[in-house]
């Protein structure tokens, strides 16, 4: 795809900018730190690694200019001429040149500086050699200044140059200034030229894009021509005869008889006939414009005969349009776009690739020439139309409705259009919910024959005895094993919530075993649950406590009658004993807990030993100890503070 | 209307009861009461929790494979309505339920089989392992013993007696004597 649009050159900077650039780059991309006190390679290196860089740069920056703007002989030939008349291509080459010169020039610069740092004795040498270097270099980009700033204007120039596509499908607007070409693009297409009544206020090429048959044309706005030999004609003129000589397109030649222009028909015919060899070729039209004022038919003789010899040959057709008052504007348009549709197909017709595509294309049609018509059933076809004055027309659901009372008043019934087996069933009213179960689910044409296939499993598995039961009874043994394994469950139970009431206990105060209420019936009790006979242990108890008051002391000497000697100490009457006495009685007197459960002195100590022995690894950890007594907060803040929000106000 | 089921727990959710999810992908969550709900956001599974019906069936403690239970389903072929076919319907409905509420009990009733034998077991092996705790056998024992040192134990239990009480008299005259001792 040959280039058509020069938007994204890089801007080019003044030699002044150039050489800032390159060499603020040198600067900051190589090494700025060097002493006299290194050795004298790394010196060298040092230098030459600061004039090759430089040079590199200027290359690149050269190279890159270079490569941005167009090369004249890759381009279409209308851009070519196209630039040839606007910047001059002999200017532009020679500016292009004398950059490749200078590139050139940089690149033997460096080379020879190059050698010559290769050999310097000192830094002072070496900085001087890199100096003239550069100082050379920078000569050579001063000179470039007058190359560098034609370009930047022909860049920004390039830039703007309206998109000109020479292959695409084009309308070419020409003839004399001020014949109306650029009221016409702005008719037909959303192109914003200026129209002004003066002659030459368009003064470059203007695109205008627009749509005919789903297909993007290109308009192209020329400025004016006069009539005059090519060498006579200025810039602007040679821009329309660039356009007219390159480019394959539809020729709209304009004319103005009215003479508003300022120029007279014999001109305008005169011009025709003198650019007409530039037409070769080509699809050509001679439009003549407003016609509000002066049509072709008012013309006097001498002029019709003129403007006839334009149309000589059959080959160039006259239209007629008026810009002012719209009229004729797109049968113009149209019968253009048509004729260049036209030629551009027959064009490409022959071609190779149009035979190709021909011989692909395949038509199928039935065998032995039956034709297929369309299936239309017999309803629709005796269908009579609705018609409303009909007294025999359809009844619709609307007249239903008015007779029912009208809209808000009739529901229709959506039922009666239900289409069932059997009329009655319509208006059925259907169990949903049947059981706990959606009734829906159960619906299913063949439930029936289902149904009975369950029923045959069904007596196959009675008949095979899936359901019997077999009834284990438990013997007299097994029921005795029963009742003890549930009473020994019990029992262990009990002693399990029983130790653990204990753990619960953890460190607080224990009443201690003596203190503790415990009263003959609970023993008695207890041990005739566990089946001990209790009446003799009871017996003993009784008679080795202490007295109690008076009147229950008689009634148990009373009871306890035989034992004389018990009765001699109960009859001593307790309270006429002294508190001396009391302390010593038998029945108080405490057994040492120390000497308690251990056979003798050896084994005591023993034990004590054991125990501190296990209480030295609790201490040794700052463990809880049996000693330790935790008094826990009375109000623990974490109880009692705060909103409740969740849980209650002792657990939380 | 119909009866959905619980898209955690399987509990049938009756109209206008529960509550309904829809994913923004269109897939509804219907539950029956604000439990699921909440363990279904939680991101529970339900195969994982004992109280669902994922979890018992996954677990072989309900009625999985049956005949019976392919009669219930949403088929997605729709049924013009007929008479007949609705009568003949509700009838079969009756019936499937009661066979399979008849194989679900024979179902539990073979998943309990064994229970029994091994209950029996552990009852025999407890009472073997524990007959101490049975209250006649203790009694019993008691008994026998009295009976055969009847005398004997009598004769101990005296001299028991008799000596602990000297024991402690001799310690308590230590004591006052070294006192006695101090005072001199």
């Amino acid at each position: 795809m040959v280039q058509t649009t020069w938007k994204a050159i890089a801007p080019v900077p003044t030699s002044q900018e150039f050489l800032d650039i390159v060499l603020s780059r040198t600067t900051r991309k190589t090494p700025t730190v060097i002493r006299s006190g290194f050795k004298i390679s790394r010196i060298r290196a040092f230098y030459l690694r600061k004039v090759k860089f430089t040079q590199d740069t200027f290359t690149e920056k050269l190279q890159a200019i270079l490569d941005g703007f167009p090369k004249l002989q890759d381009i279409h030939p209308f851009h070519k001429d196209l630039m040839n008349t606007l910047y001059d291509a002999d200017h532009f080459r020679i500016a292009l040149g004398q950059l490749s010169t200078a590139k050139h020039l940089i690149e033997q610069v460096c080379r020879d500086y190059v050698r010559l740092i290769k050999y310097a004795q000192s830094l002072f040498q070496c900085k001087q050699l890199k100096r003239a270097a550069l100082g050379r270099m920078a000569t050579i980009t001063r000179r470039l200044k007058d190359p560098l700033l034609y370009l930047e204007q022909v860049r920004q120039h390039l830039g703007r140059l309206p998109g000109i596509d020479p292959n695409t499908r084009t309308l070419l607007i020409c003839g004399y200034p001020n014949v109306g070409k650029s009221s016409f693009l702005r008719s037909i297409t959303r192109a914003d030229v200026d129209v002004q009544p003066y002659a030459f206020t368009t003064k470059s090429l203007f695109v205008g894009h627009f749509d005919y048959k789903y297909l993007r044309f290109q308009a192209i706005d020329t400025p004016g021509i006069l009539d005059h030999p090519l060498e006579e004609m200025n810039t602007i003129e040679m821009q329309s005869i660039t356009a007219i000589a390159h480019l394959k397109s539809v020729i709209l030649y304009f004319m103005d008889l009215s003479e508003q222009c300022g120029y007279s028909v014999a001109a305008q015919v005169q011009l025709f006939h003198s650019i007409k060899p530039l037409f070769a070729n080509k699809i050509v039209f001679v439009v003549v414009n407003k016609i509000d004022v002066v049509k072709p038919e008012d013309l006097d003789e001498e002029s019709q005969k003129l403007i006839q010899t334009m149309l000589q040959g059959g080959e160039v057709e006259m239209l007629q349009l008026s810009c002012h008052t719209e009229q004729g504007i797109s049968e113009v348009k149209n019968k253009a776009c048509e004729r260049l549709l036209a030629a551009r197909v027959e064009q490409k017709l022959k071609t190779n690739r149009a035979t190709d595509i021909l011989n692909r294309i395949h038509v199928a049609q039935p065998i032995g020439g039956v034709t297929r018509e369309a299936f239309i059933p017999d309803a629709v076809k005796e269908r009579t139309k609705y018609d409303v004055n009909d007294p025999n027309r359809r009844k619709l659901e609307k007249d239903i409705e008015a007779e029912e009372g009208g809209a808000g008043v009739y529901n229709i019934n959506l039922k009666k259009n239900y289409m069932l087996d059997n009329e009655e069933w319509k208006f059925d009213k259907v169990p949903e919910i049947f059981d706990g179960k959606n009734v829906y689910d159960f619906i299913d044409p063949d439930i029936e024959s289902k149904l009975a296939a369950l029923e045959a499993e069904e007596e196959r598995l009675e008949a095979e005895g899936f359901y019997d039961e077999e009834e284990s009874i438990e013997d007299d043994d097994e029921a005795d094993i029963r009742v003890k394994a549930e009473f020994i469950r019990e029992q262990k139970q009990l002693i399990r919530n029983a130790a653990r009431s204990k753990k619960a206990l953890k460190n607080r105060a224990v009443i201690p075993r003596q203190k503790m209420p415990k009263n003959i019936s609970e023993m008695k009790n207890s041990l005739e649950k566990i089946g001990l006979d209790a009446s003799t242990v009871v017996d003993r108890a009784r008679s080795k406590s202490r007295g109690r008051s008076v009147a229950n002391r008689s009634r148990a000497t009373s009871e306890m009658g035989g034992d004389a000697e018990m009765r001699d100490i109960s009859m001593h009457d307790i309270s006429q004993m002294t508190l001396k006495e009391r302390a010593k009685s038998r029945v108080r007197s405490q057994s040492n807990r120390r000497e308690d459960g251990v056979t003798n002195e050896g084994a005591r100590t023993k034990a004590e030993k054991i125990a501190k022995l296990n209480q030295k690894k609790m201490n040794r950890m700052a463990r809880q100890g049996e000693a330790d007594r935790h008094v826990s907060a009375a109000l623990p803040k974490h109880l009692f503070s705060g909103k409740r929000t969740i849980g209650k106000t002792n657990r939380r | 209307m119909r009866i959905e089921t619980c898209y955690f727990c399987s509990h049938p959710v009756y109209p206008s009861k529960g509550i309904t999810f829809v994913r923004n992908d269109a897939k509804a969550f219907r539950f029956c009461r604000s439990k699921c709900h909440k363990n279904f956001k939680m991101k529970r599974n339900p195969r994982k929790l004992k109280w669902t019906k994922a979890f018992r069936k996954s677990a072989n403690k309900e009625m999985v494979v049956d005949s019976t239970l392919s009669f219930a389903a949403r088929r997605n072929v729709p049924t013009r309505y007929s008479r007949d076919l609705v009568a003949t319907t509700l009838k079969a409905m009756q019936r499937v339920t009661e066979i399979q509420t008849k194989r679900e009990r024979a179902f539990y009733k073979q998943r309990m089989t064994g229970n029994t034998a091994n209950r029996r077991a552990a009852d025999r092996k407890l009472v073997e392992e524990n007959q101490h705790m049975l209250p006649e056998v203790r009694a019993r024992l008691q008994q026998t013993e009295a009976e055969l040192s009847d005398a004997e134990e009598t004769m101990q239990e005296e001299a028991i007696a008799v000596a602990i009480p000297a024991r402690q008299r001799q310690a308590k005259r230590q004591v006052q004597a070294g006192d006695a001792m101090d005072i001199e």
